[in-house]
């Protein structure tokens, strides 16, 4: 694998530094490369900058320094690299941010018809597959109020596959559950990984990182700590920070 | 001590019940009635209310003519229409301004505000009408419809612009990160959200903007008030002429306040 071309990742991150305004410097010189198809698991203590990061790859924040590659397009001031970049980047939030006026067929559709220029009968034809994918092809014409947070999650997850995304960005997506919802996301995170998407997901479940992830990273204070396979982190952690971590959140 | 629970259980139904709105309207019209009725004769005033109808419509070779004040309603309405389209475009606009990134663009939309909300409307009337309005070539119509849109646009404005910040930051970020383009995003996801939220205070805004089409009358526009006032000197039937107007302000601002209401619960967000 050593000798990989830049163009066998399809996210690339190098020494992004992020800090806001009263000097809390999030993010400390992030590196890292993301495989096709890869599953990266970001976790760490609250604070310790890993929604900001996510936030910098599809250009929500914007980083002070360092570069982001998203297959092979670079996130600069070009506003055309920035506007192709969050087209190919979804992004899943933690607090669902469904758009509450649109019922959940309106919610997928909404992108697709206006920024991938589907007629509405096309979009409606992907909404419904995707809505199926996810298990709640009977809920399409109801608003998102009257869902369940992880109904409302799963249709969230929807909209973001509806634009074909390259890579899919998650951030906490399980932490605003009840937690007899978290299994039917992570349910649907599973199934998605399980077909190919590249994902990097910032969670604390610890019972998905091990099954699904690829790479595990542990975070503190905007920077890595450690990083591994599932079995190197959760079995074998090398650093005190990282024991000290699991310790907390078992 | 006697009790008897018939009685009060009896009470506490009419305290309860629609009734006790009805009966305390009919005391409040009764009042109303009294006092007015004690004022006028103080005064010694002629009430003469069967000259009033004809001001109002007329019969002529079977036709219904609309009168005066009618005349002058209609007037009223052109002026409102065409003011309340052009002063949402305006306030709108200063809206989108205010919140844009631009420097120019805040610091245009901050003078804008600024200078219309604390001048009063009727100065605003006549410098637009003897100033202004000679040097854009503006007649009478259009100079005072861009006074009060100027105005009312600035109030508009600011209600706007408090419902767009109050929607959560996350749905601009859904959107951003959906690839939705900025015009998009005011179209499909916030302004639609936004208005639902303004419904009552932008109501309360076309109410006003009604009302004051009435100072209109200050640059000879043939609105209801001018009529008013016309048909009054013409008459001396100064109470019975105000008192109608007045009828009529209400007749019309009631049923738009309504009709708002009746809006705002149809497009309320199921939940």
């Amino acid at each position: 694998m050593s000798e990989a071309g830049a163009e066998d990742y399809i996210l690339i991150i190098d020494g992004v530094t992020k800090s806001f305004p009263g000097g809390v410097e999030a993010v400390r010189g992030f590196s890292a490369r993301v495989w096709r198809r890869e599953v990266m698991v970001i976790m760490g203590p609250s604070g310790s900058g890993k929604s900001t990061l996510l936030r910098c790859l599809n250009g929500l924040e914007r980083p002070d320094s360092g570069t982001i590659i998203v297959d092979g397009v670079p996130l600069d001031e070009d506003k055309a690299h920035r506007n192709q970049i969050r087209q190919e980047v979804g992004m899943v939030f933690q607090s669902f941010n469904l758009f509450p006026h649109l019922t959940v067929l309106e919610n997928i559709n909404l992108a697709q018809v206006r920024v991938r220029k589907r007629t509405r009968e096309e979009a409606t034809a992907r909404s419904m597959e995707l809505l199926q994918r996810v298990g709640i092809a009977e809920k399409a014409d109801v608003y998102p109020a009257q869902l369940s947070g992880g109904q409302q999650q799963r249709v969230a997850i929807a909209r973001a596959l509806a634009m074909a995304p390259k890579v899919m960005l998650f951030d906490e997506p399980t932490s605003a559950l009840d937690p007899e919802m978290i299994n039917e996301v992570l349910d649907v995170m599973r199934n998605l990984a399980r077909d190919g998407m590249t994902m990097v997901v910032v969670t604390h479940e610890m019972g998905f990182a091990r099954e699904v992830a690829d790479r595990v990273i542990l975070m503190d204070e905007g920077q890595i700590v450690e990083t591994g396979t599932p079995a190197e982190i959760f079995e074998h952690p090398q650093q005190e920070r990282t024991k000290r971590f699991l310790n907390q959140i078992l | 001590m006697i009790t008897i629970p018939a009685v009060r259980s009896f009470g506490r139904r009419l305290f309860r019940s629609p009734w006790r709105d009805i009966l305390e309207y009919a005391l409040l019209l009764v009042f109303v009635f009294a006092l007015v009725a004690i004022s006028s004769q103080r005064l010694g005033y002629y009430w003469q209310w069967y000259r009033v109808p004809r001001y109002l419509f007329t019969v002529q070779q079977g036709q219904l003519v609309p009168g005066e004040l009618i005349q002058g309603l209609l007037y009223t309405f052109r002026i409102a229409g065409v003011s309340l389209v052009l002063s949402l475009i305006i306030g709108l606009s200063a809206a989108l301004l205010r919140l844009s990134q631009s420097l120019m663009g805040t610091a245009l939309a901050r003078i804008y505000l600024e200078v219309i909300r604390n001048t009063p409307l009727v100065v605003q009337i006549y410098l637009l009408y003897f100033v202004i309005g000679p040097i854009l070539g503006l007649g009478r119509f259009a100079s005072a419809v861009l006074a009060l849109s100027l105005f009312e646009g600035s109030y508009m404005s600011e209600i706007l612009r408090a419902g767009i910040v109050s929607l959560h930051h996350g749905q601009w970020e859904a959107a951003y990160s959906l690839g939705l383009s900025t015009f998009d995003t005011y179209r499909d996801v916030i302004l639609p959200q936004a208005v639902r939220r303004i419904l009552p205070p932008l109501t309360g805004e076309v109410v006003s903007l009604v009302k004051n089409t009435s100072l209109v009358s200050l640059v000879a526009l043939n609105d209801l008030s001018m009529q008013a006032r016309v048909v009054s000197a013409d008459t001396f039937l100064t109470f019975e002429i105000w008192f109608t107007t007045a009828l009529i302000y209400l007749a019309i601002l009631v049923p738009l306040s309504l009709f708002a209401r009746w809006v705002e619960r149809r497009v309320a967000i199921p939940s």
